[in-house]
């Protein structure tokens, strides 16, 4: 991460730095000797999908004052972006198989495919804001959501089926662990299928900390700040109210096409507005305005949700002694409870405001500017 | 006479049946002082909030050095020149000292978004700083450039938004009320303080204010409106002895009403 602030990154960010390469290692090694199978790597996966959505979310909500409820619209641009160009040709008829095998009769390659994906959901973002971006606060909120409904409505439309398939899903496109290096045999060389999708969260991520950090981002922030004051001071508002909606689209996009990659299929009916509070509940939790914040509270949360409290949904059993309470759905009233605990003894959520540099200074005893500044 | 500089032409402000600001005209000149005074309520921020574009007049007309800029948006008026300061102090309050003057350097970049996420505009970005950093030393808030804005003394945070608006760098200068709740000694040192800035950065400067001991001290020339209306202009000592000025701030006698001038 980098420090705008001084010329020279200062101790802390090095040492920020050093500490999430050494979490890539980490990974990596982890990868090539515990199973794939393990819950440890579906946590990484999901965790590192949900947390470039909700850093995306947070450009938005955290750092320009943009309410927008609209993610889970734009990551279902991006999946079905990514899916309808992927899939192999020679799947495309057991996909399409109600539509002839689909219009799109071409295989673009993943990268290119997921850049796209972005685009898409970003050039969605421009047409949108142009009318959407004058309301404020809960309105916008409203608005967008009423748009992530109408694209998922649209998207299961069966006109449009030789594109999108329909209400069928898109499947057999390439998956993280296509990322995995193999032999001749088909056999498995190097493991890359969790270190992939983190990376791919990283540079996205990175590339928002950068923007953050640019004189953009301060004006994202004064306009969250004080956006009469911003707009005296010569930022023009609405430009830069679109580019901020614009480039978090792009990035809840990319999220998007992962979330395609992590799930194998794609299915636009999964993109509900339950997503969307999912991502806002890590970003309040994470604190609004902490990108490290989304991060680790997005990790915390999908390892909680899908490993951690799993052991709640069953019965069981310490020597003779049966657990009352345990059974399925469980899970979801302790998950309940430990949100609203932390809701109610953090405020500001795990992070504040605060990064991680910020946290490494304040250990080595530094005063720190309210977080403000990375 | 020297250089117009910003020039308001018949200016009317109406909201709903309400007028409040009823046709003002002024003449402000390169290098000025320039008040606009008047009992609370009588149009002066309105005024104010016309020129820099918050609102557009109902009628009349706003030049800005030949520049029609009437009703045009704020940030284009900012960008041509015109800076303001506000009644009630309107900080970032989540940004330092630094971040704020700094932030408000971002209307005269050249970079666009990708330049400036992609660190392209390195050099522009440096001397921004620098800009920044001179600017501070030049205001004497250097030394509390990395406290947050909203911690700093009331006194300080005036002056920081002086600060930022100067960022910008201006032509005019718009203060609306800057002596707003300082004492008579801080008030005193922003006179100077205005005085210096306005020689240093060649400026034009043009106030709302209701320290009387400040406007009558450092103002060349003085407006003076009540009821949305121009009662008054002239020199302080001018306005000072004017019968219609005394009535509008103290009242007279109902029998001996004084007309207005």
């Amino acid at each position: 991460m980098t420090d705008m602030k001084k010329k020279k990154l200062d101790s802390a960010t090095v040492i920020s730095i050093v500490i999430v390469l050494a979490l890539y290692v980490a990974v990596f090694i982890a990868e090539q000797f515990i199973p794939a199978t393990s819950m440890l790597f579906t946590v990484i996966k999901k965790g590192a999908t949900y947390a470039l959505v909700a850093v995306s979310m947070n450009l938005l909500n955290g750092f320009t004052g943009i309410f927008s409820l609209g993610q889970a619209g734009f990551m279902l641009i991006g999946a079905y972006v990514y899916g309808i160009f992927t899939i192999p040709v020679v799947s495309r008829m057991d996909v399409y198989q109600y539509y002839n095998g689909g219009l799109v009769q071409f295989t673009l390659p993943v990268f290119v495919a997921m850049l796209l994906s972005g685009l898409a959901a970003a050039f969605l973002a421009l047409l949108i804001g142009l009318p959407v971006l004058r309301l404020k606060s809960d309105y916008l909120a409203i608005a967008t959501l009423g748009f992530a409904e109408i694209i998922r409505a649209l998207f299961q439309w069966d006109k449009l089926g030789p594109i999108t398939n329909g209400s069928n899903m898109l499947r057999l496109f390439p998956n993280f662990n296509d990322f995995n290096i193999r032999n001749a045999n088909g056999d498995v060389v190097v493991y890359l299928s969790t270190l992939v999708p983190l990376l791919i969260a990283g540079v996205c991520i990175f590339v928002i900390i950068l923007l953050i950090n640019s004189t953009y981002g301060r004006a994202l922030r004064s306009i969250k700040d004080d956006e009469i004051a911003a707009e005296a001071m010569g930022i023009r508002l609405a430009s830069h109210k679109r580019l901020a909606f614009c480039i978090s689209s792009f990035f809840a996009g990319v999220g998007g096409a992962m979330l395609a990659m992590y799930q194998t299929t794609v299915q636009a009916k999964s993109f509900t507005t339950a997503m969307t509070y999912e991502i806002l509940l890590i970003v309040v939790i994470g604190g609004i305005g902490s990108v490290t914040g989304s991060c680790l509270s997005s990790f915390l949360f999908v390892a909680c949700s899908e490993w951690w409290l799993r052991f709640l949904d069953q019965k069981q059993v310490i020597g003779d002694f049966e657990v009352p309470l345990l059974r399925n759905g469980f899970r979801l009233v302790v998950f309940s409870i430990i949100i609203m605990i932390v809701v109610l003894f953090f405020r500001q959520g795990i992070m504040g405001r605060k990064e991680l540099p910020d946290l490494i200074r304040q250990l080595q005893g530094k005063k720190v500017g309210g977080g403000a500044s990375k | 006479m020297s250089e117009n500089v910003l020039h308001i032409d018949h200016l009317t402000m109406r909201f709903g049946g309400v007028v409040a600001v009823n046709d003002l005209s002024m003449d402000i000149n390169r290098g000025e002082i320039v008040a606009l005074i008047g009992p609370n309520g009588a149009g002066k921020t309105t005024a104010f909030n016309m020129v820099t574009g918050v609102y557009t007049p109902t009628s009349g007309k706003i030049t800005l050095m030949g520049q029609d800029i009437t009703g045009r948006r704020p940030d284009e008026i900012t960008k041509l020149g015109i800076a303001r300061t506000f009644q009630n102090i309107r900080l970032f309050s989540s940004m330092t000292v630094f971040e704020n003057v700094l932030t408000a350097r971002h209307l005269r970049r050249t970079s666009n978004f990708l330049s400036a996420t992609f660190r392209l505009n390195a050099a522009e970005e440096k001397r921004m700083r620098q800009e920044t950093e001179a600017l501070l030393k030049e205001v004497g808030l250097f030394e509390l450039r990395d406290e947050m804005a909203t911690s700093l003394p009331y006194g300080k945070q005036r002056l920081l938004e002086i600060a930022r608006a100067l960022s910008t760098q201006p032509k005019v200068l718009l203060l609306d009320e800057p002596a707003a709740g300082m004492n008579p000694q801080e008030t005193e040192e922003l006179g100077a303080f205005i005085k210096l800035i306005k020689d240093k950065f060649d400026l034009t400067v043009f106030l709302i204010e209701h320290h009387m001991n400040l406007v009558m001290d450092i103002s060349d020339r003085i407006y003076v409106i009540d009821f949305g209306k121009q009662i008054a202009q002239g020199t302080p000592s001018e306005v000072q002895n004017d019968p219609a000025v005394i009535a509008a701030y103290l009242g007279v006698d109902e029998e001996e009403e004084v007309s207005p001038a």
